[in-house]
């Protein structure tokens, strides 16, 4: 149990009378990178949500170091090292780049390392640093994800979530995101990816699971799937 | 010539109190998307809270603040996570509805309380002027009322810029998801811009109450001003406010120089309706 | 969707039922008290009020703070028209909903590319602006307002009549207006404008007329309440509290239904006439009784019950399917943390 850093088990979550998530179960070692594919309406999202707590699960538990987070408010979880990175690089647009990665640094325990932290963000993202008095709504759709990213840094976390990290942008930039990504995880972060790009996400991450609406359908070690099994799972074909 | 200075400075100085009474439905439309219906009549319930302080406890208005702020705060606090949270999610009628409900009960309790006859906070102070030369005065209330209308404004602009939970709450108000991701707990962040709201609500209406008479039934006209204010500056913008408390008090006053004082009521709606039809966006914004 | 109107066993019942009640209600003159008859008027006269203030805000997604502009229009141009050019009433009231007809169109154009907010304010100041013209207006009689001379020594009953036929015709418009193009193309825009704009709805004009419509029969009702008072004074024609009062009936009955207003009317006039008793408290219990539905029943008592029960009395609606949050479930599983 305790060799898990997070474990979800049997999660169900609904919207209304709509079962987005049904009974998915996943886990993920201290310095893992693990994805989670799916096409779009998968549920992958909605799995995430309801493990980093803006959402409730209807039921199935969640563990992280061993202990019941089931149910905990999202500013708990983040005060114990889980965050996520919201998709598209959402940032908080009319604010200064600055200031969107001081709200990274939001918990108590974040606000006393927030000078090195910042430091750090900027020698991994050095245009960040120019950009720094900048509204961030004014940024390219990369240097937003670059913000999102280094605002999620901010909080010292031990377990990030990057959700759909690579949608809308330039492959290049993908590029230099992954290898971030890559970057940090050897640094001792762990990483979940929730990804619809198969190739992309097999390439990096350690394991695998496949969503298809609401389930997990297909899980292992992401050097012994092939592609083409990966995407027979993820069209259920 | 000197009744259009006085009037010019007379506008200039209803500016700031007016940047006052606007600031709080500013903020709370900028932040929580909603539209306070009964923000006048919070102002006024803060006028008749500091009647009450200052005729028992024989102090001065301005020291009855020191009650009058944190017990208006905690009626914003309260009345947001106990009723307007809860309807957010329902579209704009159930909050109209609500503020609008509290408005009607606002007025009648006062009107239980204090029946309909006109009150007043004045003091010593309120008959003071400064003479600056024979037909130009200026009333030191008016005066007192702008710089505290100001300090008012820069100490909340300081305070989202430079602190963590003024920061938390414009977060909240550009995305509120991404603000509970980061770590702030959103359950009570509304219920703190409400507070904080209602409380400069109520600092202006112990402004007013110094230089005006005030009715139960008052809280409307403040909600026009409140209105143009925001309007006129922008939903949101806290020094864009300022300006546009400046800018309204100068037209009301200007109109009444030229139209005559009934204008004064009228000059400011037409400014109004036509900055909602040209300029719904504020004067200030892109 | 159109050819159920009459069709089905259910229908026909409720049909017939719908009938009796209306006879019921003409016949009240010839049984009820004075007072009874001052009741039912005033009930009809809150339908219609609610109605239309319904048919903006519930259906065209327009929350108008403003609905007291026509009120007193009506009844001002019923004061004119009768006072100083002997127009009779009827056509006084015609007239009046005209005029008032007129000015929503002037308005429309420029107050209906606002949203929102914004759109409710600027209604609520066009009223304000309004009081303080009539009040300063001598040829209305400026603060102190005129008396309806024609109207002095007329029954009751007979304002009750026509109270009666506009509560009828708001209902019948409504039912209609929703199961035309017209009400499709407002179903469209209420779930989504841009959306309703590409498919063809032309949203300027399909609002335009909700707003002539309830501009028109606010109007009437506004010189129907007159006619009954007698005495038109602006802060009172003019005031918000019409406005509240609609959105009260709305709102307590439900919102987006054809029958809530109907329950919501009778509850307000109701309570009105009940909580008059206590003088001063009553605005506070009516205000807190408005607040306590809003938060525990938000879709209004008849919102509530259909939602339980699944029925409908008169059905306007078509039903869409929606999460709680009234995102359609797509859009919800789309939008990703």
């Amino acid at each position: 149990m305790s060799d898990y850093l997070l474990k979800a088990e049997d999660i169900n979550a609904k919207y209304g009378d709509f079962q987005a998530v049904q009974g998915a179960s996943f886990d993920i070692k201290k310095g893992e990178i693990i994805s989670v594919i799916g096409t779009n309406g998968a549920g992958k999202s909605t799995l995430m949500k309801a493990i980093v707590g803006i959402m409730k699960p209807s039921g199935g538990k969640v563990y992280y170091k061993g202990e019941d987070i089931t149910g905990i408010p999202t500013h708990k979880l983040v005060e114990m090292g889980l965050i996520a990175v919201p998709e598209g690089g959402r940032v908080f647009p009319r604010m200064s780049v600055l200031d969107n990665l001081i709200m990274g640094s939001y918990t108590p325990k974040a606000r006393k390392e927030r000078n090195q932290a910042l430091e750090r963000v900027y020698e991994l993202f050095p245009i960040l640093k120019e950009k720094a008095n900048q509204a961030a709504g004014s940024l390219s759709g990369g240097q937003r994800q670059m913000v999102a990213i280094g605002r999620a840094l901010m909080s010292e976390p031990e377990l990030v979530c990057f959700d759909e990290i690579s949608l809308g942008l330039a492959p290049t930039v993908i590029k230099d995101i992954y290898a971030t990504i890559r970057q940090i995880n050897k640094e001792g972060l762990t990483v979940i990816l929730v990804e619809q790009d198969v190739k992309r996400s097999l390439k990096i991450s350690d394991r695998s699971y496949v969503m298809l609406k609401g389930k997990i359908v297909l899980e292992g070690n992401s050097q012994e799937l092939t592609e083409d099994e990966v995407k027979k799972a993820y069209f259920g074909l | 010539m000197d009744a259009l200075i006085q009037s010019l400075i007379q506008g200039v100085l209803l500016g700031g109190l007016y940047a006052a009474i606007g600031i709080g439905m500013s903020l709370i439309f900028g932040i929580v998307k909603l539209t306070n219906l009964a923000h006048g009549d919070f102002l006024v319930l803060g006028s008749y809270i500091s009647l009450v302080v200052t005729s028992t406890l024989g102090i001065s208005p301005f020291l009855s603040l020191i009650i009058v702020v944190p017990v208006m705060f905690c009626i914003g606090f309260v009345v947001q996570n106990t009723m307007l949270n809860k309807v957010l999610s329902k579209g704009a009628e159930p909050t109209l509805m609500i503020t609008f409900g509290l408005s009607i009960v606002i007025q009648n309790l006062l009107l239980y309380f204090f029946t309909a006859d006109a009150r007043n906070l004045h003091s010593s102070i309120t008959l003071k002027s400064i003479t600056i030369s024979d037909g130009i005065r200026i009333p030191v209330i008016y005066l007192i009322s702008c710089v505290v209308g100001v300090v008012v404004i820069l100490i909340l602009g300081a305070y989202f810029k430079k602190t963590y939970q003024g920061k938390a709450i414009m977060a909240a108000a550009d995305d509120l998801e991404v603000a509970q991701l980061m770590g702030v707990n959103i359950k009570n962040i509304y219920g703190l811009a409400m507070g904080i709201s209602i409380a400069t609500a109520a600092i202006a209406g112990v402004m007013v109450g110094m230089i005006y008479n005030f009715y139960p039934t008052s809280g409307s006209s403040y909600l026009v001003i409140a209105f143009a204010v925001v309007v006129i500056g922008g939903m949101g913008s806290t020094y864009g406010t300022l300006v546009a408390g400046l800018l309204f008090g100068l037209a009301q006053v200007l109109g009444a120089h030229f139209f005559g004082a009934q204008a004064q009521l009228l000059t400011g709606y037409i400014v109004l309706l036509v900055m909602l039809i040209f300029r719904p966006q504020g004067l200030f914004s892109k | 969707m159109k050819t159920n109107l009459l069709s089905g066993r259910s229908t026909i019942l409720k049909f017939i039922a719908l009938i009796i009640v209306i006879v019921a209600l003409f016949s009240v003159p010839s049984w009820g008290s004075q007072y009874t008859v001052m009741f039912f008027m005033l009930v009809c006269m809150y339908i219609g009020l609610g109605q239309m203030w319904n048919l903006l805000a519930g259906y065209a997604g327009l929350v108008s703070l403003g609905q007291q502009i026509y009120i007193g229009i009506g009844g001002y141009a019923l004061a004119v028209l009768s006072n100083y050019y002997g127009v009779p009433l009827f056509l006084g009231l015609i007239i009046g909903g005209l005029v008032a007809m007129l000015i929503s169109v002037g308005l429309s154009y420029l107050l209906l590319r606002m949203k929102g907010m914004y759109f409710a304010v600027a209604t609520w100041i066009t009223a304000e602006a309004l009081i303080v013209i009539f009040a300063g207006w001598n040829y209305v009689g400026s603060g102190n307002g005129m008396f309806i001379k024609a109207v002095r020594g007329m029954p009751t009953s007979t304002i009750y009549y026509y109270s009666l036929v506009v509560a009828i015709i708001t209902v019948i418009i409504v039912v209609f207006l929703l199961r035309s193009k017209l009400g499709l193309g407002l179903i469209a825009i209420r779930d989504n404008d841009s959306a309703a704009e590409t498919s063809g709805v032309n949203i300027f004009k399909t609002k335009l007329y909700c707003m002539m419509i309830s501009s028109f029969l606010t109007s009437v009702i506004g010189g129907l309440f007159y006619m009954s008072q007698v005495w038109v004074q602006p802060y009172a024609a003019f005031a918000i509290n019409w406005t509240i009062a609609g959105m009260f009936i709305v709102v307590i009955g439900g919102i987006g239904t054809v029958s809530g207003p109907i329950l919501g009317a009778i509850i307000y006039v109701f309570l009105n006439q009940y909580l008059s008793q206590f003088g001063g408290i009553s605005m506070i219990i009516l205000g807190i009784i408005a607040i306590l539905v809003i938060l525990f029943a938000s879709k209004g008592i008849l919102g509530t019950i259909q939602d339980k029960f699944g029925f409908e009395i008169l059905s306007a609606r078509r039903h869409s399917d929606r999460t709680f949050t009234g995102k359609p479930i797509e859009e919800l599983e789309g939008s990703n943390l």
